[in-house]
């Protein structure tokens, strides 16, 4: 593989899948504070 | 009318919207796409739209289901005015008009299934007489009709325990199925070659105005993103619930499922052939209504994948299978959709949904037994959905878009804040992506059919038009009726 392709393929699922990971994380993080103060 | 129903949590919601947006398009349009398209290349504008489309649109549709509590018709009226319930009707036609042949292409995937299963799929001699076979028999009416009835028994149950026990049970079951198959598809001998072209960009490719067009059209069409289907299930979300958060997890979860698929098709395809060329030709080969690689070339691949004739069969089996799945649950949101659209029109619930699968199949039943007529629907509302995804910005405009974003989206229950670029994107993005690539589409089929006036060819500009017209003008001739019926059965 050349480095053209490596760095599009970082790029590209870094973005994708790092976006849903990062994402994810958050909605994990907001749903704990949710439920520590009882709203749900 | 009271709400009565809600997903019981985020992550219900989430999994029910994910089966929305994953369907067969991230698994076998998503790979032939990139390959007609110069792989890497592709990938690029494809991820830039994913931000400037799908997730705007999805938080649109969020925001709007969970602050009118009602369909599409009902909810555009009172965002927009009485004077656009029309818009919403469309809205709905089209994506009821999808359901029709998607309940269809549902029943194909379980067929393969079963055929895979039973080992009669790889006694084939030629694949595409054996497809030609299936597609022109009985079978594919009957396995419509199983599909269509599973669907209308799920959204029979309800919400919890008919369309949130399903998708809780189908789609992680699809993605660890996918996650079987990638795993399997990257280490076959020279699946790296099928990386190398899925990754490899070309910038000459780059510069192409028509990659970015498609990268754009695949966004629009495989994330679900203004299909109103989003919207229908925002419906029962609860009011403490987010908007901006969840629809990005949507947008990004949908485009991380297409890249797996992607990743595992070009593996595959490229480990199991014998040279780059012909790899290339079989994933780019459309075949009839788009059938080509996931119907006639993967079984033929699937059944020289190791020199054991039932672990072959296994991983035919659970590929047919993960496609079932994807297209079930998407085809739930169909169903639903038109659901929702009677009920708040005044039928009793059971009622809709015993008319809405009765005449999905009927309607389906010329897209079972004739490809032409399948392809010539899928044309004129695959870019209908366009044409919807326009209305849902007109309607935010309508209404006022910093308002809505200030009132709605960033109101009771949001996670994370949208800033002011949501109004540019919803104002000014939107409707020009609306306007070059419906242009782009029509003037495109003048190049591929020089009768493109005529409304009686499968694909082309005249047919579009023509039907788009007849349901537009329909609805708009109706449109006071429709919304006063609708809005007075919810006031009720």
């Amino acid at each position: 593989m050349n480095l053209s392709t490596i760095i599009t393929m970082i790029i590209v699922i870094g973005l994708v899948w790092g976006g849903l990971g990062f994402f994810l994380l958050r909605a994990i993080k907001y749903e704990k504070i949710k439920s520590e103060n009882g709203k749900d | 009318m009271k709400q009565q129903e809600f997903f019981s949590s985020r992550w219900a919601l989430i999994i029910a919207t994910v089966g929305i947006a994953v369907g067969t398009g991230n698994i076998w349009r998503f790979s032939r796409i990139v390959a007609k398209n110069g792989g890497g290349s592709f990938l690029i504008p494809w991820v830039i739209f994913l931000l400037i489309w799908s997730v705007p649109l999805i938080i649109a549709e969020f925001a709007i289901g969970k602050s009118t509590r009602m369909g599409p018709v009902g909810a555009f009226a009172k965002i927009g005015g009485k004077k656009y319930g029309w818009m919403g009707a469309f809205v709905v036609f089209v994506a009821t008009a999808i359901m029709f042949y998607y309940s269809v292409v549902t029943g194909w995937c379980l067929r393969y299934f079963f055929s895979a299963v039973s080992g009669d799929l790889f006694k084939a001699v030629d694949y595409e007489i054996y497809w030609n076979q299936f597609a022109s028999g009985y079978q594919p009416l009957l396995f419509h009709f199983i599909s269509i009835s599973f669907v209308a028994y799920v959204v029979m149950k309800g919400i919890t325990k008919g369309i949130e026990r399903v998708t809780k049970i189908l789609v992680p079951s699809l993605l660890v199925i996918l996650l079987i198959l990638f795993v399997r598809a990257v280490t076959l001998p020279n699946a790296v070659e099928g990386l190398k072209y899925f990754f490899t960009p070309d910038i000459n490719v780059i510069l192409d105005y028509k990659v970015w067009l498609n990268a754009l059209t695949q966004n629009a069409w495989d994330t679900g993103a203004g299909w109103g289907l989003i919207l229908a299930y925002a419906i029962y979300m609860k009011n403490t619930e987010d908007i901006s958060l969840n629809a990005a997890l949507i947008g990004f979860g949908n485009n991380s499922i297409s890249i797996l698929a992607g990743i595992t098709i070009f593996s595959t395809v490229f480990a199991l052939v014998p040279n780059s060329d012909i790899a290339m030709k079989q994933i780019t080969q459309s075949g009839p209504a788009n059938t080509g690689l996931t119907f006639i070339y993967l079984p033929l691949l699937f059944s020289k994948m190791s020199g054991s004739s039932a672990v072959n069969l296994f991983f035919a089996s659970i590929f047919f299978l993960a496609l079932f799945f994807a297209a079930f649950t998407s085809l739930i949101s169909m169903v639903e959709l038109s659901t929702r659209t009677l009920t708040d029109f005044g039928f009793k619930r059971k009622r809709s949904i015993a008319i809405v699968a009765c005449i999905g199949f009927l309607l389906g039943i010329p897209s079972a037994i004739d490809l032409r007529f399948l392809a010539n629907q899928d044309w004129v509302w695959g870019v209908g959905l366009i044409l919807s995804g326009a209305f849902f910005a007109f309607i935010l405009w309508k209404y006022g878009i910093d308002k809505f974003r200030k009132e709605v989206i960033n109101g009771a229950g949001s996670d994370i804040k949208i800033g002011k670029w949501y109004n540019y994107v919803i104002g000014i993005l939107i409707p020009i992506q609306v306007v070059i690539l419906i242009s782009w589409w029509l003037i495109s089929s003048v190049s591929w059919d020089p009768e493109w006036w005529n409304p009686f060819h499968a694909e082309n500009a005249g047919t579009a038009i023509f039907q788009w017209a007849t349901v537009l003008t329909v609805f708009i001739l109706a449109n006071k009726y429709i919304v006063k019926r609708t809005l007075n059965k919810n006031n009720s």
